[in-house]
Order: structure tokens, then sequence, then C-alpha cells
């Protein structure tokens, strides 16, 4: 049985890389003694991945991790699974997915983060500027090479709360995006200074992006759920 | 500074290179209040997370001693260079993994004694503590610091740092320490370590006083007060299957070392290698039952999700029924999804039948250990293993699948010519062919390595001194010229580090104040390549009116008191003796399972755990 998980990761475990964080599934699932399926090949390896790595450092209230079974999966399995996972990991709800839905990493498209900032100071006049530009270059460097990326398309939303949290709606996935780090370059903050704290993470559905956990899944297809949140590009 | 934690996590993790070495949460790892217990113990490695969490020791003893719920053991081990330089920096102190709580705020500091390269460390470590590094100028609100480990079995160098030694196996007399120290919890640190003496395997080196001839040459050691026993027994676990043995293994989130399960199956080894420390101070052999074996192998993997474990043992293939235990366990294992893997494996029992028996177990690699090159100079090592069964054991694992085999070999062993070295050369050949008749076309890879050899306590060949360095330097070239063959991979050691090792290994209580000194000029982590800096440890021993070299060369007579003779680890000097003219008369000593060979170690045996063991001596 093919699910999908939605989970919190609190501060315990904020420092853990994307590897760990997928070793750490792994070994818990051994131990609720729940068999996975394997892929094929001289070197079989669980079925399972996250919708998107999480930057080390940063914590999040919506992750999700795509999980084939080998066998149905029930409530009290899944709390046992719970049970066995280390402290800062919390499931906060499941669903399943039909066996041929596309891997769950091809369909995020955006994510919503929360960033705790020290020093705000200056900060809403730089918000302002940014929103008001119509382009922003920056140099983004690879391995391979270096490139020029405009990151005015991929800011949905940007925005300072009166208590001082920088909150933003960042394109990501296959077809382009930014990380939180770029953009919090572009407002001169720094990386050391930010608490990064991830809300969720949106699917296309549609014209629109909503949650994993809402999105309506048939065979290969994603269809937009009307009865849940959704937002609108 | 009042929590330590609080400030740990928020100031200094985010600024570290390798966070998820220093979060001490991971699943299994033991918790606790310290207001509720009633002793805490720092468990030190003096190395780094990925180094210290693969030693299976250091897990033994902290689960063991985590099983009293009063007591709390957490684990400490050396930071990264990022970390220390920030902890120096900020004055923030050596903590524990667990509770983020100071090392000096615990009652009990235990040190893993690993190997003569991380003394330094050690001290590193007690300094970053904040704890003074010599015991004798250490005060009642400082906690005990006691070593063990292989290293305690030549305590001498670091003599004046512990407080305490413990000699031989911890998992019966590490728990009577802490018990004794919690009843006594109120006496002075001095009426503390007179309690202590009475048991076994401990050793208080406060209580001794080394003798140096006018020339620094050592004389004796003799106990200073009445209740320090002339000779420290060995504390040795005589049931090892009933022995505590942790299930609950911590999970690691970050990939260390030995990344699998261990499941220790048997200690000792009775096949008398004369240069092999090991083969001498952890006899006699005591194996744990097939049953036990299967019963914890299915409760580790339950209680960890890990999917691979490992046989630990000297030499796996000589456990008693490796052929069943092989079936069954991986059998088990199957069920479960995980593979298991076999290290210490020696050469002749790597039958075809075990070949073909962990086919299921992953094709990573295969080391053999011929150690030497021709059969002379394995005659005197006593590696009783013939040129015919390393190729016949090459033969079975190419037709079994393997293609990435390792052999093993140490140079500078006692009489060693340059037709032994030829000889490295010459198997290497006969692998090389074996392959081609085995497999026709392909190439092999076959990694030779090559280390050199370093002299230890309580071996046979405590005696010698080391090859001199310009003349190892030498030997490592003439392979390295000769093992230029397609599909060879040339590996060898750096003389430097082998040169100290060598040099501390055997030395006495002179050698305090040296590593003292190369701690305090920076040296640290000495078995890593990238810290490891043999000018300020030349430097340190020059200032001491020492001479490196000569430490390590330094030959001692057969007749001559040596620096860890008030050490009992079992094994009496006159059978070392013994194995000692046999090794340079060429001959050969059998494996004890065919027949006592007095090697003393009875005399450290209740009845009924004998064994094999039936002599005290021969004559």
């Amino acid at each position: 049985m093919r699910i999908w998980i939605e989970f919190a990761l609190k501060e315990p475990l904020r420092f853990l890389s994307h590897l760990d964080l997928l070793r750490t599934w792994q070994r818990a699932v051994r131990r609720a003694a729940m068999p996975l399926v394997y892929s094929q090949g001289f070197n079989p390896h669980p079925k399972m991945a996250f919708a998107a790595p999480l930057p080390v450092g940063a914590t999040s209230l919506g992750e999700y991790v795509d999980i084939q079974f080998a066998t149905e999966i029930t409530d009290e399995k899944i709390a046992a699974l719970q049970a066995v996972l280390p402290a800062g990991l919390e499931i906060l709800q499941w669903r399943v997915v039909p066996q041929r839905a596309p891997a769950l990493m091809s369909l995020v498209k955006a994510a919503e983060w929360s960033v705790k900032i020290p020093n705000a100071q200056g900060l809403p006049e730089r918000v302002q500027k940014i929103l008001q530009a119509t382009s922003l270059p920056i140099v983004r460097r690879t391995k391979k090479k270096v490139s020029t990326i405009d990151l005015r398309p991929y800011l949905y939303r940007l925005e300072m709360t009166p208590s001082g949290r920088l909150e933003m709606l960042l394109a990501m996935g296959n077809s382009g995006g930014t990380k939180p780090r770029e953009v919090l370059e572009l407002l001169q903050i720094p990386a050391a200074e930010a608490q990064l704290l991830r809300r969720k993470i949106l699917l296309a559905a549609g014209p629109y992006l909503q949650s994993p956990m809402a999105v309506l899944l048939k065979e290969k297809e994603v269809f937009f759920n009307a009865e849940a949140d959704y937002y609108q590009l | 500074m009042k929590n330590y934690k609080e400030k740990f996590w928020q100031e200094i993790l985010p600024r570290v290179q390798k966070p998820v070495r220093y979060l001490g949460n991971e699943v299994n790892a033991q918790s606790k209040d310290h207001e509720q217990c009633t002793m805490r113990i720092a468990l030190v490695f003096p190395d780094l997370y990925e180094i210290g969490m693969s030693h299976l020791g250091l897990k033994i003893l902290y689960h063991l001693l985590n099983e009293r719920r009063q007591w709390a053991a957490e684990r400490v081990f050396m930071p990264g260079a990022d970390l220390e330089e920030i902890m120096r920096e900020e004055k923030f102190p050596l903590c524990s993994l667990e509770t983020v709580t100071p090392v000096a705020h615990f009652d009990l500091v235990g040190v893993t004694l690993q190997y003569e390269l991380s003394y330094t460390t050690v001290l590193q470590m007690l300094d970053l503590a904040g704890i003074p590094l010599l015991a004798a100028e250490r005060g009642e609100g400082d906690p005990l610091v006691v070593g063990g480990g292989p290293g305690a079995f030549n305590p001498e160098p670091i003599a004046d740092f512990f407080d305490f030694f413990v000699i031989g196996d911890a998992e019966e007399v590490f728990p009577e320490i802490v018990q004794l120290l919690e009843e006594h919890k109120s006496l002075p640190r001095q009426e503390k370590l007179l309690q202590l003496v009475a048991l076994p395997g401990v050793y208080v080196p406060s209580l001794y006083r080394a003798q140096y001839s006018p020339a620094g040459s050592f004389v004796k050691l003799e106990p200073v007060h009445p209740l320090a026993p002339t000779r420290v027994r060995r504390a040795v676990v005589a049931d090892l299957d009933k022995a505590y043995y942790p299930t609950d293994f911590v999970v690691p989130y970050g990939s260390i070392v030995h990344d699998r399960l261990m499941l220790e199956i048997f200690r000792g080894c009775t096949r008398g290698c004369r240069f092999c420390q090991a083969g001498m101070i952890y006899r006699p052999v005591r194996e744990r039952k097939k049953e036990t074996l299967r019963r914890l192998a299915q409760k580790m993997v339950r209680a960890t999700g890990y999917e691979e474990i490992a046989l630990s043992s000297l030499s796996s293939g000589d456990y008693s029924a490796i052929g069943e235990l092989i079936q069954d366990l991986s059998a088990d294992l199957a069920r479960e999804g995980v593979t298991l893997s076999l290290p210490s494996l020696r050469l002749d029992s790597f039958s075809e039948g075990l070949a073909r028996q962990s086919q299921q177990v992953r094709k990573s690699g295969l080391t053999f250990a011929p150690e030497a090159g021709t059969q002379r100079l394995r005659d005197v090592i006593n590696k009783n293993i013939t040129e015919a069964e390393l190729i016949s054991a090459a033969r079975d694992a190419f037709a079994a699948g393997w293609t990435n085999i390792k052999l093993y070999f140490m140079i500078g062993l006692p009489t060693e010519t340059d037709e032994d070295l030829l000889g490295i050369v010459h198997l290497t050949q006969q692998v090389l062919n074996t392959y081609k008749q085995v497999c026709g076309k392909g190439k092999p890879q076959v990694t030779v390595s090559a280390s050199v050899f370093v002299p230890k306590a309580h071996t046979p060949f405590q005696w010698f001194g080391q090859v001199p360095q310009a003349e190892i330097k030498r030997r490592q070239d003439l392979l390295r010229q000769h093992l230029r063959l397609p599909g060879v991979h040339f590996q060898w050691h750096g003389a430097e580090m082998s040169l100290l090792e060598a040099a501390i290994a055997r030395g006495g209580r002179e050698l305090a104040p040296v590593i003292l000194r190369a701690a305090q000029l920076g040296c640290k982590l000495d078995s890593w390549d990238e810290h490891f800096r043999f000018a300020l440890w030349q430097q340190a021993f020059a200032e001491n009116g020492l001479e490196l070299a000569t430490c390590a060369q330094r030959e001692y007579a057969l007749t001559d008191p040596l620096p860890w003779d008030h050490i009992d680890a079992g094994v009496s000097k006159r059978y070392l003796q013994r194995e000692y003219k046999r090794a340079l008369k060429g001959e050969t000593t059998k494996d004890c399972r065919e027949g006592c060979l007095g090697c003393g170690m009875v005399l450290l045996l209740d009845e009924e755990n004998r064994g094999v063991c039936t002599n005290a001596d021969l004559d």
C-alpha cells in the first residue's frame, strides 16, 4: 500500500541532513516491523522519498514522505510507527494514494515559510522595495556553471507580520523556484541569524496550489479539491 | 553560564559543520534527570563521534550502567576542530551529549584507551572540560578519572593523568566500582581510591612509585601503600554467555565508521600470533551460545531498525559452530530484511562452504591477513597459514563472486629480510594468477596493505625494538616499486605515526611529561593524518631529554624489569619468554585448543570456567 504522511519536524531534529532524515525514517519503519517495498536491481533500496529536502537548521510543520509498504496500513500501524519515531518527528496526517500516482516530489510547486528575524530594523522598507521591483536578478553558482536568475516570478508572497516574522510563499520544484536563503540574501539578512520554519509544502492542482493531504488523486492524475483550502496564483 | 543546553543549541550548534554529531538525542540514547540520579558517569571516547560510536566496548558500558535507574551514563566525544575552536573562544566547557552537562560536573569520568595515539586527545578533552590534567592536582570537587581498554595494559605512560585504571573486562567490575563509589560518596578522593583497590582489575597508580637507574632505565615499580597489591590481576568475565550484552544500541543519524549492529560472538583467541596484543590480553576464548546469539540478534534488529548486523570477534571463523551459526542467523535475518556481514575471517577458516553461505551477504570486499610474505617469517610470528591456504581461500572467494580482495601485511617484523618483502609481491602475484584461472577475463581489485609493526606490551614480541624509520621507509619503497602491477593497489601507513605508537606503547612513567608537553604544544587526534604533528612530538621528547626514535627502538633483555610487569594480564612472563625464543628459532606453536600451552591464564579462572586451560605452566 502506498501512502503519503504529513509530519512535523521540530527543534530536536532540525540539524539533520536530508540523508540523515531518510535513514531515520527507514530505521523507524523497520522498528515498527512494517514491511517496505524495495526497488528491483543490484542494490535494492526501500521505496521511500520526501516531497522536498528541508534545509539543515530549519524546522517544519508540514513535511511529506511518500512510502510504499508491502502490506495494508491502518491507523493502528501509524500509531505504532509514531511510537518508535525519535522525539521531534510527529505524524500529523496520512492518506492512501493510488499505486500509480506520480512521485510526490514531482508535484511540488511551492512552499510557505516563516522566518524569525532577531533584528528587523529597516526590514519592512526593504521588503517593500523588493515587492515593487519588476525583476530581481541574482547569481546562482553550481559546480558546473554560473548563471543569472530572476527571482521575482518565484516570490508569490512576501510580508512582515506585526510580530516581526517574515512570511513567504516561494515557488519550488521542477518548474523552477527559489530557496529562503536566496531571498534572505536579497534582504541582507545574515543566514545564521534567521530561524527558518517551513509551514507547508504545496502541490500544483490545476491552476491552484493545494496541500498534498487535500488534492484529489485518481490513477496518475492530480485534481483540485474544491472542498479544501487552496491558494490561487 | 546557567543553561548549557540552551546556549549550545541556540548559539553554538548552528555554527558548526556537522551538528548531527552533537545532538545526543538519537534513538535509544539515555537521557536522565540528574537530580534524580545518585551517580553520574561521563563515558569519554578520545576521538570523533564517528569513531567512538563504532566502538563496541563503549556501547556495552553505556547501556550496562544505564540499566540502573539511579545512574546516568552519558557519552562524550572529542569535538571537531571547528567546534573546539568555538568552545575555546567562548570558554564553553566540554559537555556530555545527552544532557549537555559539563564533564567536570560528573562523579566519574571513564575514558576508553583504545590506542596510544589517542592519549593527547584525552588530555585535550580534560583540558576542554576544565579538569586538572594531573591526577595529583585534582581536588575534592573534581570527578575521579578512570581509564580502561587495551591501553590500560601498559598504563604507565599515562599513569599521572588517571586516578585509577580498570584492567580487563569491565562488565562485572565496573558496576561494582560505581556502586562502591555510590556507597562512599562522602569520603575524600584518596579514601575512595583505597576502597576501590580491593576490586579485581583496579590499579591506582598514585599508590606506587617507579624507580629509575641513574642512566634513566626502568628499575622497578613498588607499592607505597599497604593496601596496594604488588601485582594487579586483570578482571575476567568468566562466562561470556551469561554476561550482559546490550540490544538497544543507540542509532546514529549520520553515517559513522561502522554503521551496523555488532554482535560479539566470542572474546579471546586461541591462535597465539606472537605480535598480537589482543590475542594475549583477552584470553581465554569465551563463546556465546548460538541460541543466545540468535535471540540477541533478533532483539537488536527490533530495537534499532538497523539494516545490517556484523559478527564481531578476533577471528570469526574460529567460532566452534560457525557454519551453523551463519546458516541460522542468516535465515532469521532474511525474514527481517537484514543482511549479515562477517569481518575478521581467517584465511584458513574461509572455506568454500562459508563462502557459499555468505552468498546472501553483501559482497563488499574481503580482507585476508597473511601478515608476512614467506613461510619462514609466518612461522616466526606464529601465523599458521600457508601459501596454499591463501590461494585456496582466494580461489573460493573468486568463485563465489568476490572480485575485491584486501591482503593485509605487516612490515618491520622481527627477523624480516628483503626476501620476506619480495614474498609479499610473490603472494600478490599468485592471487592475481588465481583470479585469471577462476574467472578468465576481467580484472580483480587486490589491495595490498602494509602497516608497520609496533611491538606491544604483554606479547612475545614485547622485548623487540621497532625497526629504524629510515629502514622502514626503504622497505616501503621496495614494496611500492615491486607492487606496480595491474589490478593491485598498494596502501602503506606513515612510518612516523607507527614510530610514535611504538615509542609510547612500551614506555614507562618517564613519558608522562612528554605526552603532557605534546598536548600543550597542540597535539591531538594523532591518528588522523590531518592532525598529526610529528615535529611537535619530537620537540616534546627532546624537551624532556628523550629521543623519540630511541624510545621506539628500545630493546629489552629477557631478564630486564618491564614497566608493565605489575599488570597481570593472565599470560605469564615465562610463557611470553618461551614464545620469544621459539620465534627466533622459527618454531611454531600450535593452537591452544589442541592442548594447553601453560600460558598461565588458568590462574585467573575459577574451576568451572577453565575450558581448554589446564596448566599454569609447562614444567
